[in-house]
């Protein structure tokens, strides 16, 4: 008798799991549903702050967060997408933004937000599409070198500046190396997006024709500025994927082995209790300054039921004082807003002492080459770019082989 | 028999199906449906789908990525499968043993079962540092330089067998020792009685009773093998060759689903995939009269 | 072969399920002791390397030589753990799908188990193909369809996303059923002839019998709940109803930021333990399943 009241009672819990959750009662004020990847999971309790002020101002719409880790973050939007369920409003990186606002996914804002908002111009601009307003600026961020001053220091020679070449930078390098068997002089990571701004540096290397038809990849310009990043491997100054043995560069940089480390400016936060001093400078260049340009943008969904409190909340998002006081005290990337007092607190923050590299680097600013299957070119790259440093490839060779395969995509 | 025939046969057979059967249908034949329907699509997740026909099997046979895919698969599996077979079973008659203390060995081997594949790739590409991991501090006591491990495809893909292996091992001879367990003693009473000694004894009641459960074994390694895809997903090291080079199918289909946004192509190579599978269960099947033996029938 | 008449006599069969009781002669003892202390070692220090490294602080995590002990020794990683995520919430909604998850499934596959074993049917094979084939094809590509499914049903972010497709899974069907074809048809024919009808038989007869089988299907049922990242991460998001794989992936910073490796294996602590836990009690079932050997020849 005990083993049938065992069955009926697991039935009923298990039935009564079933039935348990019941949908929460639905709400009397708007909501918009925000989805994000910036904020998890560090940022959390600034996005609070930015949601109280914006509640405050804004009563009537209540802000519902969801967030995701970044290497799923896109799969998650597309499929919520895909089944009918987008968020209200959502975080794009530029790179992804021209496939959402090919695919007639985003809401054309540019009506619907205040003409005087103080986004900078080319922020703005680029993310727009087609002449519409798809999506606004939220923050940026960009590349520099970072140097660690002691060893500088330690092994006699002068601090970066900002006409260094990348030849003064082998110099350092190979100076401080000389202190060593486990210093290191500099980084600057063999893949995709370097070589492609190390082409912006070198000014004659263009990985496409000018009317994006051809794979102009394989140029001389493009195999010697190839054979210049490889050869930071091959000469020794910087370590292969094997010397670091499963340490990333940044911990290589913290840990203080590493003389130079070409990295972004959201590393602020996490080298700032660095054991040694450090600073930043422009990157090096070859025969002109290119650096890395990266930026965030904040989105409405096509299908939103809730247009007017969604553009609101991304208009409040990308371009409020609120918003950028916040940002700028927590080191949360920066608004990409043209008012250069909310930026006086952030110049003064140290480290780094020379901040106002961030803004001079934007003179140089490079984009990544969009095509459609943008990571089938990355990855197709990515991996011939490692046959070149194991030395299974020469650089002419593996540029060649690129152009086959990257004409290929964009047919 | 009566109780085996007619109306009241269905009746049961229904009562006793149903349940699994319907979930079955709606939450996985459904969806394995709409992939099929999908392998003949290009669709991107964020526009509605494009009927194709036979475009992403033709891209597919055509494809290097593909084959290459492939060939590591096969290789993984002909390295992994009969090793961790054997071993397993070895482990299995080990375990099966009154013992003091068996019981922690018995569970210390199901620990790295119970682990994800994220802590336990965590933990062996510690132990397969080429710089200071254990295994080449080991071999360099006997005096061999040890390989790069996890950066070059090749290495990376023996590293990732041994470290399967050690997941798994345990995991198999748990199926092992319940089929060793449900081996009514009576038979090794009998067997005693006529004097077989233990080999004997061995190749005639255990291995024979023991066939279901390793027909199931085997089964599952192959099923389960042929989509491997955590280890070649997180072990290598990033940004090495390995890291770079080392493709198996399932990887490629999560690459081309998450990744390159192409769903339908995605889908394409699964069900070429599951072509492959199908085919060599099947045969496991026929070959099954051969030497799996089951008492009830 | 020289022992096996003295093997002979000291071997013997024990009570069903607690295993073979061998040999104690002194050289195969110190061998299979010494077996013994290497498979434990080997399947438990990677693990000692993880808890060592969830009870060390950030810095002290990178040494280029690593210790095992942790110097100084801090429970910190524990706490920010417990700040960073909901763990009270997270652990019990893990807790709560693999508890419910496990029963249901089992209770499932073993009705539907004992149809494809228990009871002659024309068809029968081939709708057990039917379920083999489900296996055959890789779960990442129908995450996306079932996605779509749980959408439309309207059940995205609630416990029942969570268990239910689980529920019907042909690997715990295909288990069982393999269990169930070893048990010899006498004992059911001596139970209709007493009148019992195949419920009864299921109940009080069949399961009894399976319990090794059904205390693996146990185990294996609860970690696969317990370790579900992929669909969980499409269907149930939210604080209320998300796992811990989930609350954990948080853990890990973006591209080219750093990671702290000591909370993340605190979380990998906490994700391994409960497994262990649920696997020591399947362990008791194992040991102790009873068979009246009432039945002889």
């Amino acid at each position: 008798m005990s083993r049938k009241l065992t069955v009926l009672s697991m039935t009923l819990v298990f039935l009564l799991a079933l039935g348990l959750i019941a949908p929460v009662a639905a709400q009397d004020s708007t909501t918009v549903r925000y989805f994000t990847f910036s904020a998890a999971p560090d940022y959390l309790e600034e996005l609070d702050e930015i949601i109280a002020g914006f509640e405050a101002d804004n009563a009537g719409i209540t802000i519902e967060v969801e967030t995701a880790p970044f290497a799923d973050y896109f799969t998650l939007l597309q499929s919520g997408i895909a089944s009918g369920d987008a968020p209200d409003v959502f975080e794009l990186n530029y790179e992804n933004f021209v496939t959402y606002a090919a695919n007639d996914t985003l809401l054309d804002v540019g009506s619907m937000v205040n003409a005087e908002a103080p986004y900078y111009p080319r922020a703005l601009e680029a993310f727009t599409y087609d002449g519409k307003q798809l999506a606004l600026p939220e923050s940026f961020s960009d590349v520099l070198m970072f140097y660690n001053a002691d060893l500088f220091d330690q092994a006699g020679i002068e601090y970066p500046t900002a006409d260094w070449t990348w030849d003064d930078a082998i110099a350092a390098a190979t100076a401080i190396k000389a202190l060593g068997d486990d210093t290191w002089g500099l980084f600057s990571p063999v893949q995709f997006w370097e070589f492609y701004k190390k082409a912006a540096q070198n000014g004659e290397c263009k990985f496409f024709n000018d009317d994006m038809t051809e794979s102009t990849i394989n140029s001389p310009a493009c195999v010697e500025t190839l054979e210049l990043m490889t050869g930071f491997q091959t000469s020794g100054l910087m370590p292969t994927a094997a010397d670091l043995s499963g340490v990333s560069d940044s911990e290589l940089f913290l840990s203080g082995k590493l003389g130079m480390i070409v990295t972004g400016i959201w590393m602020f936060g996490a080298f700032a209790d660095a054991p040694f001093n450090w600073d930043v400078q422009l990157e090096p260049m070859i025969n002109q300054h290119a650096h890395h340009f990266f930026a965030n943008g904040v989105a409405v969904s096509a299908t939103t039921e809730v247009p007017e409190a969604a553009a609101k909340w991304a208009e409040y998002l990308t371009s409020s004082e609120t918003v950028a006081k916040v940002r700028v005290a927590a080191g949360w990337e920066l608004p990409a807003l043209d008012e250069p007092a909310y930026f006086e607190d952030y110049l003064k923050q140290t480290p780094p002492a020379n901040r106002a590299a961030v803004f001079t680097a934007l003179e140089s600013p490079v984009t990544p080459p969009v095509i459609v299957r943008q990571s089938e070119m990355q990855d197709a790259v990515n991996a011939l770019l490692t046959q070149v440093v194991d030395g299974e490839l020469t650089a002419q060779a593996a540029l060649d082989q690129a152009k086959t395969e990257i004409d290929a995509l964009i047919q | 028999m009566t109780w085996n025939s007619g109306f009241q046969k269905w009746k049961w057979v229904a009562v006793f199906l149903a349940p699994s059967l319907i979930g079955l249908l709606v939450f996985i034949v459904y969806p394995i449906i709409a992939s099929l329907w999908l392998a003949f699509q290009d669709w991107n997740m964020l526009s509605a789908p494009k009927f194709i026909g036979l475009a992403n099997f033709q891209e597919l046979l055509q494809d290097q990525d593909f084959w290459r895919a492939l060939r590591y698969t096969l290789t993984f599996v002909v390295l992994y499968v009969p090793s961790v077979f054997v071993i397993g079973l070895g482990l299995a008659l080990l375990l099966n043993q009154k013992v003091r203390g068996m019981i922690i060995v018995r569970t210390s081997t199901f620990l790295p079962v119970v682990a994800s594949w994220v802590v336990v790739s965590l933990i062996w590409k510690w132990i397969f540092n080429p710089s200071y991991g254990l295994i080449n501090y080991g071999l360099a006591l006997l005096g061999i330089q040890g390989p790069d491990w996890l950066f070059q495809p090749q290495t990376a893909l023996y590293a990732m067998v041994i470290t399967s292996i050690w997941k798994d091992v345990g995991y198999i001879a748990l199926l092992y020792l319940g089929g060793l367990q449900s081996i009514s003693e009576t038979y090794y009473e009998a067997a005693q009685i006529d004097g077989a000694g233990r080999w004997r004894s061995f190749r005639s009641i255990t291995l024979p009773l023991l066939s279901p459960t390793m027909f199931f074994v085997a089964i599952t390694l192959l099923i389960n093998y042929f989509q491997l895809f955590e280890q070649v997903w997180l072990m290598p090291m990033t940004d090495s060759a390995a890291d770079r080079q080392l493709r198996v199918i399932v990887t490629e289909v999560v690459r081309n689903a998450f990744s390159y946004n192409r769903m339908g192509y995605a889908s394409a190579l699964s069900w070429v995939l599951f072509i492959l599978i199908f085919i060599i269960t099947f045969v496991q099947f026929r070959l099954q009269k051969r030497w799996v033996y089951y008492e009830s029938q | 072969m020289n022992h096996s008449n003295a093997v002979a006599g000291t071997m013997q069969s024990t009570k069903h399920g607690e295993g073979i009781v061998v040999s104690h002669n002194g050289f195969t003892s110190i061998a299979r002791a010494l077996l013994m202390i290497v498979i434990v070692a080997l399947m438990v220090l990677p693990f000692l390397w993880m808890l060592s490294t969830s009870l060390k602080e950030q810095q002290y995590i990178l040494k280029t030589t690593p210790e095992l002990i942790p110097n100084p020794l801090t429970f910190t990683s524990y706490t920010q753990l417990a700040d960073r995520i909901d763990l009270g919430r997270t652990f019990f909604n893990s807790l709560f799908v693999a508890l419910v998850g496990t029963v249901g499934q089992i209770l499932v596959a073993a009705m539907a188990a004992y149809a494809f074993s228990r009871l002659e049917w024309r068809g029968r094979n081939t709708v057990f193909m039917l379920y083999l084939a489900t296996m055959m094809v890789p779960a990442v590509v129908l995450v996306v369809p079932q996605f779509i499914l749980i959408r439309q049903l309207d059940w995205v972010n609630t416990y029942q996303a969570l268990i239910v497709p689980g529920l019907f899974s042909a690997f715990g069907t295909f288990l069982l059923r393999q269990a169930l074809l070893t048990i010899p048809k006498d004992f059911e024919e001596a139970a209709f002839v007493d009148g019992a009808n195949h419920f009864t038989i299921f109940w009080r007869i069949i399961l009894p019998l399976s319990r090794p089988a059904l205390a693996t299907l146990a185990v294996f049922s609860f970690m696969g709940y317990w370790n579900n990242y992929l669909y969980p991460l499409f269907v149930a998001r939210k604080e209320s109803v998300a796992t811990l794989p989930i609350a954990l992936a948080t853990l890990q910073a973006g591209p080219r930021a750093l990671t702290e490796w000591n909370i993340v294996m605190a979380g990998a602590v906490i994700t391994v333990l409960p497994i262990l836990v649920a696997y020591l009690l399947a362990q008791r079932w194992f040991v102790r399943g009873v068979i009246s050997s009432g039945i002889k020849g």
